[in-house]
């Protein structure tokens, strides 16, 4: 589902964010991208929606080579990859519903359709009592969950997330794992960028690590 | 090294996408409508700012216009003056008045003739020397010529008009002598000239400054919702979905803005007509002040949608990454 081939990436006039990486996530699988604080986590998941292009190497998604996708057809790509972003993206003088609806929107959803399917997400996010409220309305937790709901609203095929539970407590970290987990089991290919080692050791997922900008190690299922 | 195995379940059945509900042109046009209404009024502020700069803008551009168009109207009212006379050396019988009246009114540029016998001439005269009558004791009517007295059309009371007009009256039989302001024309001439060149320039550097304000407020505002527009790629939508609604939001506000600078406009007028008596010593109507022509009003309103249209257009280029 997504494969990277010795694939670098630099900011200009600064050292390499990513340094010859490769690797390969099936379809289906729930991977946990972890390492420090400026690894290069955060460049890796914007060369998979397109947001970056590679300095060197390729990238592919679902045997798509981004590399060589013309910019007129980012869109549809972006159709098929839900994120959630590390800080969120609610655009705060919209309401719940109105943000969740944004990516069906997109899709040329009629309105009564939207309404029913965010309904429905918004429900299973437990947040059917927020709908018409703003972002700057709710708290961290339940912002986090608007942002994830707006992520899967249109079932993508992969599931991204920079530092998901960075501002949670415990229970919304379970909450959000669990909605993570669902969405695998749906058939979505998760991949989630944290240095929450809690997280991790408890998901018992594949977990892949970056340590300035280099692969330094991909480890299986944790127990 | 064997990956994780939580193998997603192949057969579950994803949701049927329904049908989509912009299709055809009506379809997303109406979409794109409501989605510019909805973002005018979840960003009141920032609307209210771009409608505001527009109105002000045009305002003072339409007041520019409306006094140049005032201006050139009244001095152009001056050109009424613009009179030629037709001497004759002898008194035409009163059928050779009328042939004569019928071949100069078909001459190009003819607006009225009027034909001045000699007693009207001496007339005019003795009206004119009011209180010295006795200078014209002695004076038979036949020392003063018999004359046609005519006026031109406005679009022939130029300098080479006008001699163009003189040299085709001197061909009409009958005529000895053709005497017209000649110098007064050509000043007259320079004098409208230099005022039609001068507002042509104030009003080109007026329409620069309005576009340069109004294309960096719009600039402004879309920076304030620039995460608006990262997001909206960001979750998939092409180039002509994120910027429609911002253009149809353009092309709204610029009409707004248009209106409200003409309704601001009509106050203006109405406010200075009511006291121009006072502080002018002018007579509106007989001065003939008039509010600006309906196809200015369109060219204003016109120019209103266009700089919103516009403005929003070229600020959308830096801020769409798709």
């Amino acid at each position: 589902m997504i494969q990277l081939h010795n694939v670098s990436m630099s900011y200009q006039a600064e050292a390499p964010a990513l340094n010859d990486v490769t690797l390969k996530i099936p379809k289906g699988d729930f991977v946990f991208l972890t390492g420090p604080s400026g690894a290069g986590k955060s460049t890796l998941l914007k060369l998979i929606y397109a947001e970056l292009s590679p300095s060197r190497g390729q990238v592919l998604i679902d045997g798509t080579n981004l590399t060589r996708m013309p910019r007129s057809q980012v869109p549809f790509l972006r159709r098929s990859i839900g994120v959630v972003f590390q800080d969120y993206k609610l655009l705060p003088n919209r309401t719940v519903l109105e943000n969740v609806a944004i990516t069906l929107e997109v899709l040329g959803w009629g309105k009564r359709d939207i309404g029913k399917k965010v309904f429905h997400i918004l429900k299973q996010m437990g947040l059917e009592d927020k709908v018409n409220a703003t972002p700057l309305r709710l708290s961290g937790g339940e912002q986090q969950r608007v942002a994830l709901a707006r992520a899967l609203v249109n079932d993508p095929k992969i599931l991204i997330a920079d530092e998901p539970t960075g501002n949670l407590d415990d229970e919304n970290k379970e909450q959000i794992l669990s909605i993570f987990k669902e969405a695998n089991i749906r058939g979505t290919t998760v991949l989630v960028a944290t240095h929450d080692r809690r997280v991790i050791e408890n998901s018992h997922r594949r977990v892949i690590r970056l340590e300035k900008g280099r692969l330094s190690e991909v480890c299986d299922v944790q127990s | 090294m064997s990956r994780a195995k939580q193998q997603p379940a192949a057969n579950v059945k994803r949701q049927v996408r329904p049908k989509l509900a912009q299709e055809g042109y009506s379809g997303r046009l109406g979409y794109f409508t409501a989605r510019a209404v909805a973002n005018l009024r979840q960003n009141p502020f920032v609307s209210a700012v771009t409608v505001g700069t527009i109105s002000l803008a045009l305002l003072i551009a339409s007041l520019f216009l409306l006094v140049y168009v005032n201006l050139e109207g009244m001095a152009e009212g001056w050109s009424d003056k613009v009179q030629v006379t037709a001497y004759f050396d002898k008194e035409p019988a009163p059928l050779a008045v009328t042939v004569l009246k019928g071949n100069i009114a078909a001459l190009p540029g003819t607006a009225k003739v009027v034909f001045v016998s000699q007693v009207e001439a001496e007339k005019r005269l003795r009206g004119r020397l009011k209180g010295q009558e006795s200078l014209l004791e002695g004076i038979s009517p036949e020392v003063l010529p018999a004359s046609m007295e005519i006026s031109l059309d406005r679009k022939h009371r130029d300098s080479a008009s006008v001699a163009a007009y003189v040299a085709a009256l001197k061909l009409l039989q009958g005529i000895s002598e053709v005497q017209y302001g000649e110098e007064w024309v050509k000043r007259f001439n320079s004098f409208m000239n230099m005022f039609r060149l001068m507002g042509m320039l104030l009003g080109s550097f007026l329409a620069i400054t309005v576009l340069f304000i109004v294309s960096n407020t719009i600039k402004l505002t879309i920076y304030a919702r620039k995460e608006e527009l990262e997001l909206l790629g960001l979750v998939g939508a092409t180039r002509f979905f994120i910027k429609a609604p911002f253009l149809i939001e353009g092309v709204l506000q610029g009409a707004l803005g248009a209106l409200i600078s003409l309704a601001a406009l009509l106050a203006c007028y109405f406010a200075f007509l009511k006291n121009a008596a006072n502080f002018l010593g002018v007579n509106p109507v007989a001065a003939g002040l008039s509010f600006l022509p309906a196809s200015h009003l369109a060219a204003i309103l016109l120019g209103g949608v266009l700089l919103g249209f516009i403005g929003s257009a070229t600020s959308l280029k830096r801020f769409i990454n798709v």
